[in-house]
């Protein structure tokens, strides 16, 4: 009896031994897992997603070189051709000092802006892993537009306004990824019935991947307790993203002219019912 | 019947010893698509998986696509998002026979005919190329190279980078395979 079970058993061993031998190589290469997580591949293509800045930042070495424009009000027509003649013009760099931090420096047009930025990475979204992307950004403008004649007791300090910003991003699938980002704007020069000091703002933004290189761009950032005024209001832009590969060139329409983040969003003069609209681009070239 | 299962247990044991398996998990695989006087497109992945039967020469090869690492980063995210959809692909796999494989034989370095189907962004082709098999202190060192063209495994490229991209990709692998 004891002979045969032993027997038995080693029948079904050996049937089994034989079995795991012709076995798939493959599906044992399968159940091996990368030991790390993995981080989420980028859901944007863009720095930015149309004005606001995206979750995407440059990697170490990168030089990224800005070329912004912005066209006067597209809804005057042959006024002014369409906006082609009070055109803003934004350019800049961005150079990744590290794989999660890159420095930016910029000048525009409007009031002679000069901004300085800094993008850093706090946490990638990973894949089976941390749900969301978290950036941080800080923006500083140099107004150097402001003159003594215009202010006599002008400070080089009132010429500062700063932005700080968290960026959050959820890559949702391949096509869609959408970011929420508390921004808190102060400004040391200000006009008490039309802005605050200190103003808190929800930018909202996301992509819909229409083809591998095309990417359609939406963005709204609603101002929190805002001066009750018809003078300025809340950021809404529609986008349009074609990689071509060291290229990223972005089509915009929006309701703010302007491309410096303190200005976009807390003094968008537009209005996408019944006021001014802007047409423009941003465009990266990657060194 | 005591002969029996001594008899069974010899096929048993030899069983399990015969059908001994070699693998890596930090094979290196790398490619090359470059064109002379444009930026190198080449990468490297240092993290392949290979699995070897001795007994039948059966060999598999397993790559993950986005651990494959470029000098330049706009690259290696083009790679993943544009070319190898790598999302939607993230393996690359060879599976096939090391033909006439003898793992007594195998005493020095000798060539062998490396024959299976190779995929790659999804689609299949049946590939056969010459391979190294070197042993050296109980491991086996597998290497060789060969050649595929992007329009085999559907990757498109591009007119606009056509001129930057080399259609004819060489890709070489080096596997130290140790005893499972």
């Amino acid at each position: 009896m004891n002979v045969k079970l032993f027997l038995s058993s080693l029948f079904f061993l050996l049937a089994l031994s034989q079995a795991s031998a012709q076995d798939d190589l493959l599906k044992q290469l399968d159940s091996i897992k990368p030991k790390e997580k993995q981080a989420e591949t980028l859901g944007f293509k863009g720095l930015q997603i149309c004005n606001m800045q995206s979750t995407k930042v440059t990697a170490k070495g990168e030089w990224y070189v800005l070329i912004s424009h912005r066209f006067g009000d597209l809804t005057q027509g042959f006024n002014n051709f369409f906006g082609l003649d009070d055109a803003y013009t934004k350019l800049g760099a961005i150079y990744g000092a590290t794989d999660w931090l890159s420095i930016g420096a910029s000048r525009q047009t409007n009031n002679k802006i000069y901004e300085l930025t800094a993008k850093y990475r706090l946490k990638n979204q990973e894949a089976d892993g941390f749900p969301v992307s978290i950036v941080g950004y800080n923006t500083m403008d140099i107004n150097t537009n402001l003159s003594t004649d215009q202010y006599p007791y002008l400070e080089f300090n009132n010429r500062l306004a700063y932005t700080t910003q968290l960026l959050i991003s959820r890559k949702f699938s391949d096509k869609i990824t959408l970011e929420f980002a508390p921004i808190y704007i102060h400004k040391n020069l200000y006009d008490e019935t039309t802005e605050r000091k200190d103003q808190f703002v929800v930018g909202l933004g996301g992509r819909y991947k229409l083809t591998k290189r095309m990417s359609m761009n939406l963005e709204y950032a609603p101002r929190i307790d805002a001066p009750e005024n018809d003078v300025y209001h809340n950021l809404l832009s529609l986008g349009l993203d074609i990689d071509t590969g060291g290229h990223i060139f972005q089509m915009v329409f929006s309701n703010c002219q302007t491309m410096n983040d303190v200005y976009v969003f807390s003094n968008a003069t537009g209005k996408w019912n019944g006021g001014s609209l802007y047409f423009g681009f941003n465009l990266y070239r990657v060194f | 019947m005591k002969k029996i299962i001594v008899l069974l247990v010899f096929i048993f044991l030899g069983n399990t010893i015969f059908a001994q398996k070699m693998m890596t998990r930090t094979g290196q695989i790398k490619f090359e698509a470059s064109v002379p006087s444009f930026d190198p497109v080449a990468a490297v992945n240092n993290s392949v998986s290979a699995i070897l039967d001795e007994s039948n020469g059966e060999f598999a090869v397993l790559a993950l696509v986005k651990a494959f690492k470029f000098k330049i980063p706009l690259m290696e995210e083009h790679f993943n998002e544009n070319y190898m959809e790598s999302s939607v692909y993230p393996k690359a796999t060879f599976k096939g026979k090391i033909l006439n494989f003898d793992a007594s034989k195998t005493s020095a370095s000798k060539k062998y005919d490396l024959e299976g189907d190779l995929t790659i962004h999804g689609v299949t082709k049946k590939i056969k190329t010459k391979i190294d098999v070197a042993p050296k202190d109980g491991k086996l060192y597998v290497s060789g190279d060969f050649v595929v063209k992007n329009q085999d495994f559907n990757i498109k490229i591009p007119s606009l980078v056509k001129s930057k991209v080399s259609e004819d990709v060489a890709i070489s692998f080096d596997l130290v395979l140790d005893e499972k």
